[in-house]
C-alpha cells in the first residue's frame, strides 16, 4: 500500500500500529472480560471513547513531536495553538454529525436509538478523522479527505488514511451479521458495526505492523550493503569515481535518495 | 453458429430456454400432489370380496361412538410419563392407553414479539396457519400436503378436497371445536359449535388454555338419554406451546401446566367412562420442542410427539407398558373416520391404528380390507392402470382370498392370514404412497439444473461478445466467415444431439431414476429431446463464442461504481446460502443501494471539490480545457439533488416494514392508514398521481405525431385514475366530486383500459399515415412538416426528377428515421401506460413509488455517466455505460420492489390488487394484475431503462449540462437539420442512431436475461442442496415460485422490446404501401 522512504518514518509507524495493536485489544478484552462487552452502544461506554481519544492523542503526539525541525518552525507558537484546538474541535462535531448523519441514512433506526448511533459515529470519527487532525491540522486533512492532495510522499499519511478506510470498510461489512436470525445479543444495533469498526483499525494496523517489519528487513538489506560499500570505496583511490558509482549502487539497491 | 451468436434476439431465446428449464425444475422440485378430490360416499363400501356378498353397511358400524381429539401444542414424547402427567401415565400403566410416537413435520413458527396492528396481524396469521397446515392437514384429510396445496390456496386457507370433518358432516355428526382458530379457518361451515381463540400473545399461556377448559364441564355434560351431545370434540391448547417459546422445555412453569392439561385428561376420562355410549379420546401434541425452548429444528425432542389412545369400553392396550410404536399422522383420519361410522376420507392414505382395530375377526377383516382396497385405489389412481405387479397389489388380491374363503368357510386360521396378508399390504401401500408424494424427482431437478448451468455459460458468452467493440466485432466476423459450411453445421448439429441423448438415455440406465423422464411415455419423449436439444444448442453457441476469442478491452475501464454494481450482483446470488438472507432479501438490497448512492456521493463531491480548489486556486487546466469546467457543473448541479434522493430513499424504506423479523415493527404505512392521518394519506395518494400524470406528459413529447391528443388522452386516463380512488373511497371528495363516489370502480376502469388502447393505435395508425386530419400536412412529400414534432416520410432525393420510385424499398424514404422515431415513441407510450396501471393498482400509501422510481432512474442514469466520473476522456465507455445502467436500473427494481412491501414469502402476495377493475373471477386476469402489481418496480425499471435507450441520450449527447432535455436538443439539432434542408444528412444521422439503438437493445436484452438466469441458476443449486432443510416450505420454496414469476416478467420485457421492433419493421412496410398508394 505505501512504500517506505526512510527510517525514521517507519520505526514511527510500527511503533504507533504497535501501540494501536496492543491497547485496542487490551480495552476489548476487560470490557468482555467484565461482561460489558454488549453495553458498547450506550452512553454508559463513553469511557471507551475517552480511552481511545487519550491513546489516539498520544500516539498523535508521538508521530509530530520527533518530526524534523522544518514543521516545527513553519507550525506557529501560542496564539494560534488555542483556535487551532477550537477549529479542530468544530471540524471533529461536523465529521461526527455527517457521520451520523450518513449512517441513519444508510439504515439506523431514525426515530429512536440515537445514543446508539451517536456513539457508533463518535468511535468512527475518532478512529478515522481524529489521528489524521491530531498529525496534519485541519487544512492539511481536509485537502487529504477530498483528494485535493495527494499523499504518496508521506507514508505516515498514508497509514492514516489506509487506517480510516480499513476503519469505515469495517463499520459497514459489521452490518452484514445483523439480519441473521441467530437472535445473539451481539446482534443488536450498533454493536456489529461498532465492533467491526474496531476490528477494521485493528486489521489495518496489523498489516501496517507486519508490513514494516518486512521492511525493516529490507532496509537491513540495505544497510548492509551500504557498508560494504563504504568499505570498498575506501579501496579507490578515486572518491569521485566511487561516489559515483555509489550512487548507481544505491539506485540499483533501490534506496531512497534522501538515506544515502 | 456465429450468426446465432451475433443475432438479437439470442439473449431472449436462452432465457425463454432457461424459464423451460426452470419449469421442469419446479416440476422435480414440488412433488406432483396426486390430490384425487374424490368425495368419499358410504356406498363406496365394499359390498362383496371376491364374489362373496357382504353386507358392508352392518359390518363397519363401530356402535355409536363419540371421539375426543385432544391437541396440545408442544407436547413432547417425554412428557407423557407418569412424572408430567400421573394420571395419563397411571391409565398407560395398566393399559387402558396406548401411546404411539408419531413424527411430527418440522414446523417453523415465528412468533411476533409486540403488539402489531391489524394489516399484519393478516400476514402473522398466514404464516400460523402454514405451520399448523401440515399438522391438521395430515390429521384430518389423512394425507401429506405438498407445498402446492399451501401455494395455490394462499389467498384462503381452507381445506377443499375431503377430509374426516366433511365426511363426518354427510354422516350428520356434530363436530365441535374450541383452541386455536386456526381450525375455524382451515375447515369453515364444518362445525356445529366452536370458539376460536386467537393465539397471538405469546406471554399469554393461562387465558389462553383457560378460554378452551371453561367450555370443557358444559359440552362433556351428557343429555338426558346420558350420551353426549357431540360426536366429534377437537381441544387444542396452546398453553404449552407458549411457555416453551418463552422459557424453555426446563422452565419450572411446565410441570404445573401438564399438570392441569393431565387434570383435562383425567376429566374427560371419568366423565366418558359414565357415558352410555363409547368414547374414544386422542390425545397428541403437534410437534415437540426444543430444551432450551422454541422448536423449528429437527432433534428428537422436537419431532416425536405422543399419540395416546384411551378408549373407554372393552379396550387393552396390546403393548408392555402401554408403549406402542411409531404411527403416521395420517392414520388418524380413516381411524377417527371409521369411530365415526362414517367412510375414510377420499385422499386418505393412513391406516386404522392397530390397537384401536375391533375384537371381532369379521369386522376387523372387513375394516382392513376397507382400508386396503381404499389405499389401493389411490396407488391405481396415481398410477394410472392398476398397479398388478406391484407385491402388495398382489399381496393385498392374497389377502382378499383368504378373506373370502374365510366368509364361506369360517376358518380362523384363513383369518388369521388374511390379517397377515392385509397389515403387509398396508404397510407397503403406505409407504409407497407417502413416498411418492414427498419424493423430489432428482432426475428432473438435475437435469434442469445442467440445462440452467449451460444456459447461463451461453449468455455469458453472448453478453461479452456484445459487448465487444465495434471493430473487433467486424474482424472476428470476417475471420471466422467461410468456416464451415451450412450442410455441415446441420450434421454436426445432428451429431452433437445423438451425444446428448445418448448421453441422457445412459444417464437414465445408470441412475436407475423412476423419473417420468426416464419413462420414455410419449408425452415425455418431447421433454427428453427437448433438453438434449438445449444443450447441443448452447454447447455449440459456447463452442462459437470461445473460439470467436474476445477482445475484452472495454471491461478495463470499469471503475469503481462498476465493479461494486457488477460484484454486488454476482454476490447477491450466492447470499442465498444463508436463510436469513434470503427472508430479509431486502436487506442485501438496501445495503447494496446505500452503498451504491454514497460512492457515487463521494465521487461526486471529490469531483466538485476538485475543481473548485483547481478554480480557486487558478490552474490553468480549467482554462483550457472547457469541457472539464462543463462536467463540474454537472456535477455541482447533480450533488444536491443526489443528497436529496438518499433522504427520498430512507423515508421509502420505512414505508413497509418486510422480511421476516422486523415485519412487526411499525412503519410509516401504518402510520398513514391510521384514520386520524388520512389527510397524509390522500396527499401522499394525490401527489403520487399528478406527479405520475406530469412524468407522462413529458414522457408524451417524445411520441412524434400528435401530441396535443395524446396529452389530452393521458390527462383523460388520470382523471380516471382519480374517480378510480375516489369511487373506491381512498380519497375524500371535495363538495363537487361528492357524486363520484357513487359511481361504478368497473366501469371506470373500463374506460381507463379503453384510452390506453386508443393511445396506441392513435400512435400506430399516425405513422402508417392514416390519420392525416389529425397530423396535419404530413405525408405530404412536398410541404416542409418541421414546424411542430411532426413526422413524415421524407424522400431524400426528392428533387431528383428521373428518380424510380418502388425500385429500391429502402432508398427513397428515411425509413430508419421513421423505425427509430416509432420505437421510441411506442417505448415512452408503453412506460406511460405502466406507469398509470401500476398506480391504478397501487396500494394508497405505496402511489408514491411510482415517481420516485422514475426520478431515481433518471438521476442515477446521469449519476452513472463513465464521462462524467471518469477523469479520462475520449475513452469509448459506451458498452460500459449500457452495463452499469442495465446492473443499476436492476438494482433499482429490487430496491423499490422491496420498499413496496414485498418479500420472499407468499404472506405479502397483495391479493387485493388482482380485483381492480372485476367484476368477477378470472384467473388469468386476477394473476396478471396480481403479478404486475408485486413486480410492478422492476417492471418500471425496465421500461425506465428502455425508455432511456430509445430516447438515446448518452448515444448523441455528449454534453452533460442538459440533463433532462438531452434528447430533445438533439432532436432540435435534427429539426434545424432538416430545415436547412438536409435531409439526407439528418436522415443518415437519425438512421445510424437506430442502428445504435439496436445495438444497445441487444446488450441490454443480454444483460438483463444473464442477470436473470445467473440468479435462478445459483438459486435452484443452493435449493436442490438445501432440499431436505427444514425452511425448505417456509422460505426456499416460495422464493423459487417468485423467482418463476420474476422468470416470466423478465421474458415478458424482452418479448416486448422484440415486439416493438416487430411492431416497428411491420408499420414501416405498411406506411410504405401507403404512401406509395397515396402517391400514385
Amino acid at each position: 500500500m505505501f512504500t517506505l522512504n526512510n527510517q525514521l518514518e517507519m520505526k514511527k509507524i510500527t511503533v504507533s500500529s504497535l501501540i494501536s495493536c496492543i491497547y485496542l485489544p487490551s480495552i476489548v478484552t476487560v470490557i468482555s472480560y467484565k461482561g460489558l462487552l454488549y453495553t458498547v452502544g450506550n452512553g454508559s461506554s463513553f469511557y471507551i471513547l475517552v480511552l481511545i481519544f487519550v491513546a489516539e492523542i498520544l500516539k498523535a503526539f508521538y508521530l509530530s513531536e520527533s518530526n524534523n525541525e522544518a514543521q516545527q518552525k513553519r507550525s506557529k507558537p501560542g496564539k494560534s495553538r488555542a483556535s487551532d484546538i477550537v477549529k479542530s474541535f468544530i471540524f471533529l462535531l461536523c465529521v461526527m454529525f455527517c457521520f451520523f448523519v450518513g449512517i441513519i441514512l444508510f439504515g439506523a433506526p431514525v426515530l429512536e436509538s440515537h445514543e446508539e448511533t451517536l456513539m457508533l459515529s463518535a468511535l468512527l470519527t475518532l478512529l478515522t478523522v481524529f489521528p489524521l487532525i491530531a498529525h496534519a491540522g485541519v487544512e492539511t486533512s481536509m485537502q487529504l479527505l477530498f483528494g485535493v492532495k495527494s499523499y504518496t510522499k508521506d507514508s505516515i499519511f498514508e497509514m492514516l488514511v489506509n487506517n480510516s478506510i480499513l476503519t469505515v470498510c469495517g463499520a459497514w461489512l459489521g452490518a452484514v451479521v445483523i439480519p441473521l436470525d441467530w437472535n445473539t445479543p451481539w446482534q443488536q444495533w450498533p454493536i456489529p458495526c461498532y465492533l467491526g469498526a474496531l476490528g477494521g483499525y485493528l486489521l489495518s494496523n496489523a498489516t501496517n505492523c507486519r508490513r514494516t517489519c518486512l521492511g525493516t528487513c529490507r532496509l537491513r538489506v540495505a544497510a548492509t550493503s551500504r557498508s560494504v560499500l563504504r568499505r570498498r570505496t575506501r579501496l579507490y583511490s578515486d572518491i569521485y569515481v566511487s561516489q559515483n558509482r555509489f550512487r548507481v549502487l544505491a539506485r540499483e539497491t533501490e534506496l531512497p535518495a534522501t538515506s544515502v | 453458429m456465429l450468426s446465432t451468436l451475433q443475432h438479437r434476439w439470442t439473449g431472449f431465446y436462452l432465457l425463454l430456454m432457461a424459464l423451460a428449464a426452470l419449469s421442469l425444475f419446479l416440476y422435480g422440485y414440488f412433488p406432483i400432489k396426486y390430490h384425487t378430490g374424490q368425495i368419499s360416499r358410504r356406498n363406496h363400501l365394499p359390498t362383496s370380496i371376491n364374489g362373496v356378498p357382504i353386507d358392508g353397511q352392518q359390518v363397519y358400524n363401530p356402535g355409536e361412538t363419540s371421539v375426543i381429539l385432544m391437541v396440545i401444542d408442544g407436547l413432547r414424547y417425554d412428557f407423557v410419563t407418569e412424572e408430567y402427567m400421573p394420571f395419563t401415565g397411571q391409565l398407560l400403566k395398566n393399559k387402558s392407553a396406548c401411546v404411539y410416537v408419531s413424527v411430527a413435520e418440522p414446523p417453523t413458527v415465528t412468533m411476533p414479539r409486540i403488539k402489531s396492528p391489524e394489516r399484519k396481524v393478516e400476514k402473522a396469521q398466514w404464516r400460523r396457519t402454514i405451520n399448523f397446515w401440515r399438522d391438521i392437514f395430515a390429521m384430518m384429510t389423512g394425507s401429506i400436503s405438498t407445498f402446492a396445496d399451501v401455494a395455490l390456496n394462499f389467498g384462503a386457507p381452507a381445506v377443499t378436497g375431503d377430509s374426516v370433518l366433511r365426511v363426518a358432516q354427510s354422516r350428520k355428526k356434530k363436530s365441535v371445536m374450541y383452541g386455536d382458530d386456526t381450525w375455524l379457518r382451515l375447515f369453515p361451515g364444518m362445525w356445529a359449535e366452536s370458539d376460536g381463540t386467537t393465539s397471538f400473545y405469546v406471554t399469554d399461556y393461562t387465558e389462553v388454555d383457560n378460554n378452551v377448559t371453561r367450555h370443557l364441564d358444559k359440552v362433556l355434560t351428557p343429555d338426558e338419554k346420558n350420551k353426549p351431545t357431540f360426536d366429534f370434540l377437537v381441544f387444542h391448547y396452546l398453553g404449552l406451546d407458549h411457555i416453551g417459546h418463552l422459557e424453555g422445555a426446563r422452565s419450572p412453569k411446565i410441570k404445573p401446566k401438564l399438570i392441569e392439561m393431565d387434570e383435562v385428561v383425567k376429566k374427560i376420562y371419568k366423565e366418558m367412562s359414565k357415558w352410555d355410549r363409547t368414547g374414544v379420546l386422542f390425545v397428541c401434541g403437534d410437534h415437540g420442542m426444543r430444551d432450551a425452548g422454541g422448536h423449528g429444528g429437527a432433534s428428537s425432542s422436537e419431532v416425536l410427539v405422543p399419540l395416546v389412545v384411551a378408549k373407554t369400553n372393552d379396550y387393552l392396550c396390546p403393548y408392555d407398558n402401554g408403549r406402542g410404536p411409531y404411527v403416521a399422522q395420517v392414520d388418524l383420519a380413516p381411524s377417527i373416520a371409521w369411530l365415526l361410522d362414517s367412510p375414510i376420507p377420499g385422499d386418505s392414505t393412513g391406516r386404522v391404528l392397530p390397537s384401536l382395530l375391533p375384537r371381532d375377526t369379521l369386522q376387523q377383516l372387513y375394516l382392513l380390507h376397507y382400508v386396503a382396497a381404499h389405499n389401493a385405489r389411490a396407488v391405481a389412481l396415481q398410477l394410472g392402470q392398476t398397479p398388478k405387479e406391484k407385491e402388495f397389489y398382489k399381496q393385498y388380491e392374497r389377502a382378499q382370498a383368504q378373506f373370502a374363503h374365510y366368509l364361506t368357510t369360517k376358518q380362523e386360521s384363513a383369518a388369521k392370514i388374511a390379517k397377515e396378508f392385509y397389515e403387509q399390504a398396508l404397510t407397503e401401500m403406505s409407504k409407497y404412497l407417502t413416498e411418492s408424494t414427498v419424493e423430489f424427482d432428482m432426475f428432473a431437478i438435475v437435469s434442469a439444473l445442467v440445462v440452467l448451468y449451460a444456459v447461463t455459460v451461453a449468455l455469458v458468452c453472448v453478453t461479452l461478445y456484445s459487448l465487444q467493440t465495434e471493430e473487433r466485432r467486424r474482424h472476428s466476423v470476417t475471420r471466422h466467415l467461410h468456416r464451415r459450411t451450412q450442410a455441415g453445421a446441420l450434421v454436426a448439429f445432428v451429431i452433437v444431439l445423438c451425444v446428448a441423448l445418448f448421453t441422457l438415455t445412459v444417464a437414465c440406465a445408470i441412475s436407475e431414476s423412476k423419473s417420468n423422464l426416464c419413462s420414455y411415455d410419449p408425452n415425455w419423449i418431447p421433454v427428453f429431446i427437448a433438453i438434449a436439444a438445449g444443450l447441443t444448442f448452447t454447447f455449440f453457441l459456447i463452442k462459437t463464442a470461445i473460439e470467436n476469442d474476445f477482445d475484452l478491452n472495454v471491461l478495463k475501464d470499469l471503475n469503481a461504481i462498476d465493479y461494486l454494481l457488477i460484484g454486488g450482483t454476482v454476490f447477491h446470488a450466492w447470499s442465498f446460502l444463508g436463510t436469513s438472507f434470503i427472508e430479509e432479501e431486502h436487506m442485501t438490497w438496501y445495503f447494496f443501494w446505500n452503498t451504491l448512492m454514497f460512492f457515487v456521493l463521494i465521487r461526486t463531491v471529490v469531483v466538485v471539490v476538485m475543481y473548485l480548489s483547481k478554480k480557486l486556486l487558478g490552474a490553468t487546466e480549467v482554462q483550457e480545457k472547457p469541457h472539464l469546467e462543463e462536467r463540474m457543473s454537472a456535477g455541482i448541479s447533480i450533488m444536491p439533488k443526489w443528497v436529496a434522493l438518499i433522504a427520498l430513499h430512507r423515508y421509502l424504506r420505512t414505508m413497509n416494514q418486510t422480511g421476516d423479523r422486523w415485519l412487526f415493527l411499525p412503519d410509516t404505512a401504518d402510520w398513514l392508514n391510521a384514520p386520524e392521518n388520512s389527510d397524509y394519506l390522500q396527499a401522499h395518494v394525490i401527489v403520487g398521481t399528478l406527479l405520475t400524470a406530469v412524468i407522462c406528459l413529458r414522457n408524451v413529447k417524445f411520441t412524434n405525431n400528435s401530441m396535443y391528443l395524446q396529452s389530452l388522452l393521458t390527462i383523460l386516463s388520470t382523471i380516471c385514475i382519480f374517480c378510480y380512488r375516489l369511487a373506491s373511497k381512498s380519497v375524500d371528495p371535495t363538495a363537487t366530486f361528492i357524486d363520484i363516489q357513487s359511481w361504478d370502480t368497473v366501469d371506470i376502469v373500463n374506460v381507463f383500459w379503453a384510452l390506453l388502447i386508443i393511445q396506441t393505435m392513435l400512435e400506430i395508425s399516425s405513422f402508417i399515415g392514416l390519420l392525416k386530419p389529425f397530423t396535419g400536412k404530413a405525408g405530404h412529400p412536398n410541404f416542409e412538416p418541421v414546424n411542430n414534432k411532426q413526422f413524415v416520410y421524407i424522400k431524400p432525393k426528392a428533387k431528383t426528377e428521373d428518380y424510380v420510385y418502388g425500385t429500391d424499398d429502402d432508398e427513397p424514404f428515411n425509413c430508419s428515421e421513421v423505425k427509430m422515431n416509432l420505437a421510441c415513441s411506442l417505448t415512452h407510450l408503453m412506460y406511460n401506460h405502466m406507469m398509470l396501471i401500476i398506480i391504478l393498482l397501487m396500494r394508497p400509501h405505496n402511489v408514491i413509488m411510482v415517481p420516485s422510481i422514475y426520478v431515481t432512474c433518471q438521476l442515477t442514469s446521469e449519476c452513472l455517466d463513465h464521462k462524467l466520473l471518469d477523469s479520462r476522456p475520449g475513452r469509448k465507455t459506451e458498452a460500459l455505460d449500457v452495463l452499469s445502467r442495465t446492473l443499476a436500473h436492476i438494482w433499482i427494481g429490487y430496491v423499490f420492489f422491496f420498499y413496496q412491501g414485498n418479500s420472499n414469502s407468499l404472506a405479502s402476495v397483495d391479493l387485493s390488487a388482482g380485483y381492480v377493475g372485476l367484476r368477477d373471477y378470472c384467473a388469468a386476469r386476477v394473476a396478471l394484475r396480481m403479478g404486475l402489481h408485486a413486480h410492478a418496480a422492476p417492471a418500471h425499471a425496465g421500461a425506465a431503462l428502455l425508455a432511456a435507450a430509445a430516447r438515446g441520450r448518452h448515444y448523441t449527447s455528449v454534453s452533460l449540462g442538459s440533463a433532462g432535455c438531452g434528447g430533445l436538443r438533439d432532436y432540435c439539432a435534427a429539426r434545424v437539420a432538416l430545415r436547412m434542408g438536409l435531409h439526407a444528412h439528418a436522415a443518415a444521422a437519425r438512421g445510424r442512431h437506430y442502428q445504435r439503438y439496436l445495438k444497445s437493445l441487444w446488450q441490454i436484452s443480454n444483460i438483463l436475461a444473464l442477470q436473470r438466469v445467473y440468479q435462478v441458476c445459483v438459486y435452484a443449486a443452493i435449493a436442490t442442496a438445501f432440499r431436505h432443510h427444514l425452511f425448505v416450505w417456509t422460505v426456499f420454496s416460495p422464493k423459487l415460485l417468485y423467482d418463476f414469476v420474476a422468470t416470466v416478467f423478465t421474458a415478458q420485457a424482452l418479448f416486448t422490446i422484440v415486439n416493438i421492433i416487430l411492431v416497428t419493421n411491420w408499420t414501416n412496410v405498411v406506411a410504405k404501401a401507403v404512401a406509395t398508394k397515396s402517391r400514385l
